[in-house]
C-alpha cells in the first residue's frame, strides 16, 4: 500500500479514543505554567539524558506533526497552539541552561579538552545539536505544517536569563528559523557532512537526524535544497568509517578530533530504534534492510503476545549511568514507523498491562516508574519521555509516517481546503478530512464538557457551502463570521458534520 | 566561528607569487572554490562545469573574478597552481599561502579539509575537502553558495540574476 492510501486511509479512520488522549496528553504538558515541569521530570540530574525536557517537547511536536499530517489534515487548530507552547517552552531556560555545564567538557569522550573549552551560554551557537536540531525543526515543521512564517521573522526566537544571584548579567540570545539552520548547516559544511557535535567533540548519528528533518522542512519551507546537499555529504563522509558496527547495529558516535568511532558495544535498543525512526526519513531502503534483524535482538516475547523490549542498566567504569534510554519508548516509535503492526501492538498491549495507563480530563498516558520488574519480572521501568511522547508518538504515526511527511508534504492546494482554523477549549475533533472530488470536509466533533462552554469550530476557505450534522440538514448551526464559517458542536456524543463546498476549486 | 561567512577575509598569494587579500577583489563578483590540484575526481569536475558556468554567462563573465583556493599548501606552490590551472582551467587564479594562512581561509569559509593516507594517490595522501562554490559580491559580502549537484545551467542564472541586481560592479580588474 503506498503512503498516500495509508496516510489517506488514516485520515478517513480517524482517531481513536487513545490517539485522542495522547493529543490531550501533549496539549496538558504544553499548558503548563512556565517552569512547571510536572509529570516531566525524569531521574536523572539536570537534563542530562535522553528524557529531557527538550527531547519529550521536540518529540511532542513531532506527533503532533505525524497525527497532523497523516490523521487529521484538516485541523490545524487541534495542533498549532499545543506546537507554539511548545516552542515556548523549549526556549525556557531551564531547558537549555545544561548547556552552560557541558560546554565545559569532562565527558568521557572530551575530558582531555577541558584546558581548550570555555563555559558557553548560547546554545545554538556552536556543537549542541542536541537542542538546536530539535529547536531547529520544530520551527520549520511549524512553517511547513502550518504555512505560518512567524518563526522565519528575525529575532522571533528569543533564549534568555537572568539571574540577580548568579551569572554576570543577562544572557540574551536572538534566533529565528533562518539563523539556527544557518549556523547547522555551517558547522555542517566545516565538519565535512560528517555531523554537529552534542557535547563538544562528540558527533552522535542520532542527533543528526533531526538537522536532517529539519533540513527538509526548511527546504519545503522555503524552496532551497539544503537537505539534499547535506545527505549527499553526510553519505560520503560516513562511508569513511561505515554507519554500523560489526555487531550489525548502528555506531554511536565519532569524536572529531581522533576520528575514534564508538560503537552500539552494549546493544542498547534506544540507540538502534531512535536512529532507525528517524533515518527512515530519508534512508528508507538502507533503514528496513536491517531493520527485522536489529529488533529481533531486542524484542522479549511476553504472555498473549505481548512484547516487552530488554533494557540493561548501563556502567561506566564500574558505576552505573543514570540514564533514561527510552529503549521501549523508541522501539515502539520505531516499530510504527516501519510498519510492523505485530511488534507495534505487542509492545503497546505490554505497556497497557504492565505499565498502568492513566486518564486524567481526556489525557492518555503512563506515569514514570523507576521500579524495572513487577513481582513477576514484566518490564515496568518507564521514564517520562516514554509515558507522555513516545507510545503516543507510535500510536498517533502511520507506516512510514515521518517519511511521508519528509518526502511528500502537503501540495501549496492544501491550504486553501477548507480547514478548522480555530476550535473552542470544549470540543474534540476526531476525524477532519477534505475530498476534493466532492468537496466535503468530513468532521467528527463531540463537546468535552457541559453547557456555556466554548465548543465552536471555525472552518477557513468556505464560500456557498451545506452543512449537515448526523445526516441531517442543519444551517442553523453555522453562521459567517467574518472570513469563516463558524459552527458550534451540537451537545450529546460525538457528532459526524459534513461541510460541502460545492464551488471549492484550488487557488 | 559558525554561522554564515558573511565577510570573509583572506590573506593569501596567488599563483604569480603576489600577495592579495579579499580586498583586491573589491569591485568584482567573486565565485570561490577550494580544492587541491592532486584532486582526482571533485575539482576537475567542478572547475569545468565553472569554466562552463563562465562561458555560459558570455561578456556577464568580465564581471567576475573565478579563484581556486587550495587546501593543500605543502604541494600547492604558486607555480604548480599556476601551471595546473593552464592546462585545466585558465580562467581561475589560484590562492596558495602557508598552511596557517590557509588553516585562517578555511576557518573563514567554513572549508572542511582532511588530509587522508592514500596509497594509490600522489604522495601517498589526497584531501577530502568542502565542494561547494562561494559567489561574493562586489563589497567582499558573502551573496550565496551552491553545492557541487547543481548544473551549470541552473548556476549560470543564478549568478545572472545576482549580476543584475548589482549593475554596477566594475568590470573585472579594475
Amino acid at each position: 500500500m503506498s503512503l498516500q492510501v495509508e496516510s489517506s486511509s488514516a485520515a478517513t479512520q480517524g482517531l481513536d479514543r487513545a490517539q485522542l488522549g495522547h493529543i490531550r496528553r501533549i496539549e496538558a504538558l504544553s499548558k503548563q505554567l512556565r517552569n512547571d515541569w510536572s509529570g516531566m521530570e525524569s531521574r536523572v540530574t539536570a537534563q542530562d539524558d535522553f528524557g529531557a525536557f527538550r527531547f519529550q517537547l521536540a518529540f511532542g511536536a513531532w506527533a503532533l506533526a505525524l497525527a497532523h499530517r497523516h490523521r487529521l489534515p484538516n485541523a490545524p487548530a487541534v495542533f498549532k497552539p499545543t506546537f507554539e507552547r511548545l516552542i515556548e517552552k523549549m526556549l525556557l531556560p531551564e531547558v537549555w541552561l545544561y548547556w552552560r555545564d557541558v560546554s565545559r567538557g569532562g565527558g568521557p569522550f572530551n575530558a582531555h579538552l577541558v584546558d581548550q573549552l570555555q563555559e558557553q551560554w548560547d546554545p545554538v551557537a556552536r556543537d549542541n545539536i542536541m537542542y538546536s536540531a530539535y529547536l531547529q525543526s520544530m520551527v520549520s515543521m511549524y512553517q511547513v505544517l502550518f504555512d505560518d512564517d512567524r518563526y522565519a521573522r528575525p529575532n522571533s526566537l528569543t533564549l534568555d536569563h537572568f539571574s540577580f544571584s548568579w551569572g554576570g548579567g543577562p544572557h540574551t540570545f536572538h534566533y529565528d528559523e533562518q539563523s539556527i539552520t544557518d549556523r547547522i548547516y555551517w558547522q555542517m559544511v566545516e565538519n565535512g557532512y560528517l555531523g554537529v557535535a552534542c557535547e563538544p567533540n562528540c558527533v552522535f548519528q542520532v542527533c543528526n537526524q533531526p538537522a536532517i528533518i529539519g533540513f527538509r522542512m526548511h527546504d519545503i519551507a522555503t524552496g532551497s535544497s539544503i537537505a539534499e546537499e547535506v545527505v549527499a555529504g553526510y553519505e560520503r563522509a560516513w562511508s569513511d568509517y561505515g554507519r554500523l558496527d560489526d555487531n550489525g547495529h548502528y555506531r554511536i558516535l565519532i569524536t572529531e578530533d581522533t576520528k575514534t568511532v564508538v560503537d552500539n558495544a552494549h546493544k542498547a535498543p534506544h540507540m538502534d530504534a531512535w536512529l532507525g525512526a528517524m533515518m527512515n526519513a530519508w534512508n528508507r531502503d538502507f533503514v528496513r534492510e536491517h531493520y527485522r534483524r536489529q529488533v529481533s535482538e531486542f524484542l522479549v516475547p511476553g504472555d498473549d503476545g505481548t512484547l516487552s523490549v530488554k533494557t540493561d542498566e548501563l556502567e561506566f567504569n564500574g558505576r552505573p549511568i543514570e540514564a533514561d534510554g527510552a529503549d521501549f519508548g523508541w522501539v515502539t516509535a520505531w516499530a510504527s514507523e516501519m510498519g510492523d503492526t505485530e511488534t507495534l501492538n505487542g509492545l503497546l498491549a505490554h505497556a497497557d498491562r504492565y505499565m498502568n495507563p492513566t486518564w486524567s480530563d481526556g489525557a492518555l498516558y503512563y506515569p514514570r516508574n523507576d521500579t524495572r520488574e513487577d513481582a513477576d519480572g514484566n518490564l515496568t521501568l518507564l521514564g517520562p519521555i516514554t509515558g507522555n511522547i513516545l507510545i503516543g508518538y507510535a500510536r498517533l504515526n502511520v507506516p512510514d509516517g515521518l517519511w511521508g511527511l519528509y518526502n511528500e508534504p502537503w501540495d501549496r492546494d492544501h491550504f486553501s481546503e477548507p480547514l478548522v482554523v480555530e476550535l473552542g477549549d470544549a470540543v474534540d475533533l476526531t476525524r477532519a478530512d477534505f475530498d476534493r472530488g466532492t468537496g466535503r470536509l468530513t468532521i467528527h466533533a463531540a463537546r468535552r464538557g457541559g453547557d456555556g462552554e466554548d465548543a465552536h469550530l471555525d472552518v477557513s476557505n468556505v464560500t456557498e457551502f451545506e452543512l449537515t450534522v448526523d445526516g441531517r440538514e442543519q444551517p442553523e448551526l453555522a453562521c459567517r463570521r467574518d472570513d469563516l464559517i463558524r459552527i458550534d458542536c451540537p451537545h450529546g456524543g460525538g457528532h459526524e458534520l459534513v461541510l460541502t463546498v460545492p464551488s471549492w476549486s484550488p487557488r | 566561528m559558525t554561522g554564515v561567512p558573511r565577510q570573509p577575509r583572506f590573506d593569501l598569494v596567488d599563483h604569480d607569487g603576489r600577495r592579495v587579500s579579499e580586498g583586491d577583489y573589491r569591485g568584482s563578483h567573486v565565485i570561490l572554490f577550494f580544492g587541491f590540484t592532486n584532486c582526482a575526481m571533485v575539482c576537475p569536475r567542478a572547475l569545468a562545469r565553472l569554466t562552463d558556468v563562465l562561458d555560459r554567462l558570455g561578456p556577464a563573465a568580465d564581471r567576475i573574478r573565478p579563484l581556486y583556493v587550495t587546501v593543500d599548501p605543502e604541494r600547492d606552490t604558486p607555480a604548480v597552481m599556476k601551471e595546473y590551472l593552464a592546462r585545466t582551467a585558465p580562467r581561475f587564479t589560484g590562492l596558495t599561502g602557508t598552511p596557517e594562512q590557509i588553516a585562517a581561509v578555511r576557518s573563514a569559509f567554513r572549508v572542511f579539509a582532511r588530509r587522508v593516507e592514500d596509497p594509490d594517490a600522489p604522495d601517498g595522501y589526497t584531501m577530502p575537502h568542502t565542494a561547494i562554490t562561494y559567489v561574493l559580491g562586489p563589497d567582499g559580502r558573502f551573496l550565496t553558495h551552491v553545492g557541487d549537484a547543481v548544473p551549470a545551467a541552473e548556476v549560470a542564472q543564478r549568478i545572472r540574476e545576482l549580476l543584475e541586481a548589482s549593475p554596477t560592479g566594475a568590470p573585472a580588474g579594475q
